[in-house]
């Protein structure tokens, strides 16, 4: 769906939610209105940059009609005159070719209201339906009371640029599913990567890993070398990893006898993922996937459709905690 | 996590469970429309998904004399805007120049094949797939039994064949076809492919009945009224004349897609949602079709054929005006149909049946009317608006299910009148719907034949279709007339009419 178009605007300065709960009432009734957009969700969004926010915002717009939820964005000022400003528009826009309309919630909240966001997002969110939050800007502690009135966690590791994050997320983990971003854009280059197994001639090599190295940013890496751990059994010092502007993966193994070299790569700047297998006197084989454009929805879609516990990021993560931070 | 050989561990979490096993897709009719059309833009979705595996190749196989090179450009060309990922894809494509009733064919196929293997690790692994005309369907099965291809290559690797409908035009030539097919496969490697079963709604039917606790005890006769199943087209018969003039809607459309989609209607709850439990249960409820008598014919089915008019804007010829239709042609381009269902769950239930070209607008779906309350305790002035409760599955276009249900008229009086509630797919979820081909086309390659039409289904859809196609080639049945642009003619309202019901208003 293309950006949404604005149908109506409501906002004020220091409401309260019954104030929002109101206008959001008022914007729908005098219009004839096209079905609503069906929701399975509430998605809060924090941020406490305004850039970031529109940044966040910008992702759920290009997910448009095929994000089916409450978007609700939270910008935090703890700093400021302790009150809450709100804004709410009605959207319209077209999915699949069915016209459909939708609202979003903007708050920003100031001062002290900032320690008690659980008890403002609560009105706001669809009964029975899951409070996805998405700390857009940072990781949240684990005792934030956002954690309590969340279902599901969403944040991104590859924005916080060190490993020490991954300890905050375990701790995460402990309280509710945390669903990573930065986890979910590695997909393409996981499945890729397992995909050059398939099939009972090229299957035994995992079973003979000798030397695994994983390329990229500090995260990204880190977690691919802890997926590739914990997935075949390898000892730790069997993996190398070494910092790229790009992610890209090497394994060399052996089994019945044969070498075999299998590569994951990403070329340059090229949105593209070539993964290849040599087997020594054996057959050649390589598929290529190009990768979405890198906007800001990317990963997103699929991040939001897989809200529940994903045991292979927590193992990766696990060990991702224990190799050294190269 | 330790690894065995027969789990890939790095697959866990992917949501690649489905990705299909190192192969060869040989396709039989490649220079055809359905590769151009279809299969090659299926394959193109595949690969972008990650669902092939690196082990794979497409063998083209046709008359028309191409070099790989050719075949290569000529299938990445059938996807419009794909990208380098088909590009690649395509250039491991093979392909085979030859008549499917000549030896040095197969022979070429053969040593292609093996080439793969070696080459491409594709590991003995083979799906054909015969986009070809029906007429060919028992030859090239026929070459590739005489040329050792029909069997696996070893206990490790598969051989299936994806064949298309139409499954023979009555039911002895389906008989014989499944004869011969049987000569040279098993059944479980026969892939009989209905592109309606690939459609994510069609599908949901059976997540709507059997995955709700409040739809399956009411899907019965003790609440419902009468299913109304319905197949519109606004489309005439295009380029498919030639085939359409010796099939007409009835082979076409009823014998298949709608027995399909009345089987999943009606079905029993399979024990387990597998290939043998849903495809066990659409046998039985076919099986419990009424077979109607010739007399029956004359007053539970309508044949007809449209005029000219206007459709959606545009106005539209006769279908006897159409290139390639005779003149006199009878072809039937609608039918209408009362069909029963005589078992516990279905008995005294009418199922109308509707399907027809050049009707206003294209949509498929099936209706489920419910009884009307045994007492309404409302004034009738005070529910003149109200109408019995429905729940309408969409299967096309705009897929989605509809629930209609009384409600309370804002105001000091108590008036009541009926709304809908609408559910749509494509607002609902994050994911995009494969398309059905892409969907049928990795079920053969993973070996899945659920969505699959097994043998007893498609003698069974012959059961019922023959004694009305026989009553019409003994001459009896009039041929109906519809203005193209209308639901039908007007003995097709009288059919539903007769009964108290009316044809709901798609």
């Amino acid at each position: 769906m293309a950006q949404p178009l604005t149908l109506s605007v409501w906002s004020d300065e220091n409401v309260k939610v019954a104030d929002v709960l109101a206008a959001m009432e008022g914007l729908r009734k005098p219009e004839r209105l096209p079905p609503f957009r069906t929701t399975v969700m509430t998605l809060v969004m924090l941020a406490s940059r305004r850039s970031n926010a529109d940044w966040a915002m910008s992702a759920v717009y290009e997910l448009g009609g095929r994000h089916p939820a409450r978007t609700l964005l939270i910008l935090t000022d703890p700093y400021g005159d302790t009150g809450v400003d709100a804004e709410v528009r009605l959207l319209g826009g077209r999915a699949d070719g069915a016209e459909l309309w939708f609202e979003d919630i903007e708050l920003t909240v100031r001062g002290d209201v900032t320690d008690h966001l659980d008890s403002l997002i609560e009105p706001f969110t669809v009964a029975d339906l899951p409070v996805v939050s998405w700390f857009v800007d940072g990781l949240p502690a684990a005792d934030d009371a956002m954690i309590r009135a969340s279902d599901v966690i969403l944040v991104d590791a590859r924005g916080f640029g060190d490993t020490d994050c991954f300890e905050t997320i375990a701790s995460l983990l402990e309280e509710r599913p945390v669903v990573d971003l930065s986890w979910v854009r590695l997909a393409p280059w996981r499945a890729l990567l397992a995909g050059l197994f398939d099939g009972r001639e090229l299957r035994p090599f995992l079973s003979g890993v000798r030397s695994v190295q994983v390329f990229g940013k500090t995260g990204p890496r880190h977690l691919l070398g802890g997926w590739l751990v914990d997935r075949l059994g390898l000892e730790h010092d069997v993996v190398e990893l070494h910092d790229a502007l790009h992610v890209s993966i090497g394994i060399d193994a052996v089994a019945g006898g044969r070498t075999a070299r299998f590569e994951v790569v990403r070329a340059g700047d090229e949105r593209m993922v070539t993964a290849r297998a040599h087997i020594s006197g054996g057959p050649e084989s390589s598929s290529v996937v190009v990768l979405p454009d890198a906007t800001p929805a990317w990963g997103l879609a699929d991040a939001l459709s897989h809200l529940e516990r994903d045991p292979v990021y927590e193992g990766a993560l696990r060990v991702a905690l224990a190799l050294p931070s190269a | 996590m330790t690894t065995g050989d027969d789990v890939n561990p790095l697959d866990a979490g992917l949501g690649t469970e489905r990705r299909a096993p190192p192969l060869a897709l040989v396709v039989f009719g490649a220079s055809g429309d359905l590769t151009h059309r279809k299969l090659m833009p299926a394959l193109e979705h595949l690969a972008r998904r990650r669902l092939l595996p690196a082990g794979f190749s497409v063998v083209g196989v046709a008359r028309t004399e191409l070099s790989d090179d050719d075949f290569q450009a000529r299938m990445a060309e059938a996807v419009k805007d794909a990208g380098p990922e088909w590009e690649a894809l395509t250039r491991s494509f093979r392909y085979v120049a030859g008549d499917y009733t000549e030896t040095t064919t197969f022979e070429r196929l053969r040593r292609v094949l093996d080439a793969l293997d070696r080459e491409r690790g594709t590991a003995g692994n083979r799906v054909y797939y015969l986009a070809t005309v029906p007429q060919v369907f028992s030859k090239v099965v026929t070459g590739l039994g005489e040329h050792g291809l029909a069997k696996p290559k070893d206990s490790d690797s598969f051989a299936r064949i994806v064949i298309e409908k139409p499954f023979g035009r009555d039911l002895e030539s389906a008989a014989r076809l499944d004869a011969e097919l049987h000569q040279v496969l098993d059944e479980d490697q026969i892939y009989r492919i209905d592109h309606y079963l690939g459609k994510e709604t069609v599908q949901n039917v059976l997540a709507l009945r059997f995955a709700n606790a409040i739809f399956e005890p009411i899907w019965n006769r003790r609440y419902v009224d009468h299913v109304q199943i319905t197949v519109a087209e606004s489309l005439g018969v295009g380029h498919r004349a030639g085939f359409y003039e010796t099939a007409g809607a009835m082979r076409d459309i009823v014998q298949n897609h709608v027995m399909q989609v009345l089987a999943l209607t009606a079905m029993e709850p399979p024990a387990t949602i597998n290939a043998r439990g849903i495809r066990d249960e659409k046998v039985k409820a076919l099986r419990a079709v009424d077979i109607l008598t010739p007399d029956e014919v004359a007053t539970e089915v309508v044949r007809a054929q449209y005029d000219a008019g206007w459709v959606e804007g545009e106005e539209v010829k006769s279908y006897r005006a159409e290139e390639d239709v005779a003149p006199d042609s009878t072809t039937e381009t609608y039918v209408a149909m009362r069909l029963s269902v005589d078992n516990w769950r279905w008995a005294g239930v009418p199922f109308y049946i509707r399907t027809g070209k050049r009707l206003p607008k294209r949509i498929t779906e099936v209706a489920m009317e419910f009884k009307s309350v045994p007492h309404l305790p409302f004034p009738s002035d005070m529910a003149r608006g109200l109408q019995r409760n429905s729940l309408v599955l969409r299967i096309q276009p705009d897929e989605g299910i509809t629930l209609r249900f009384g409600a309370k008229v804002p105001g000091q009086a108590f008036r009541v009148r009926s709304v809908s509630m609408d559910f749509s797919y494509g607002a609902a979820f994050v994911e995009e719907s494969p398309d059905a081909y892409e969907r049928l086309l990795l079920d053969a390659m993973v070996g899945d034949p659920t969505l699959f039409i097994r043998t007893d289904e498609v003698d069974q859809a012959w059961r019922i279709v023959d004694p009305i196609l026989g009553a019409w080639a003994a001459g009896d049945a009039p041929l109906a007339r519809y203005e193209a642009g209308t639901w039908g003619p007007k003995a097709a309202d009288r059919l539903i009419e007769r009964d108290g019901h009316r044809w709901r208003s798609p």
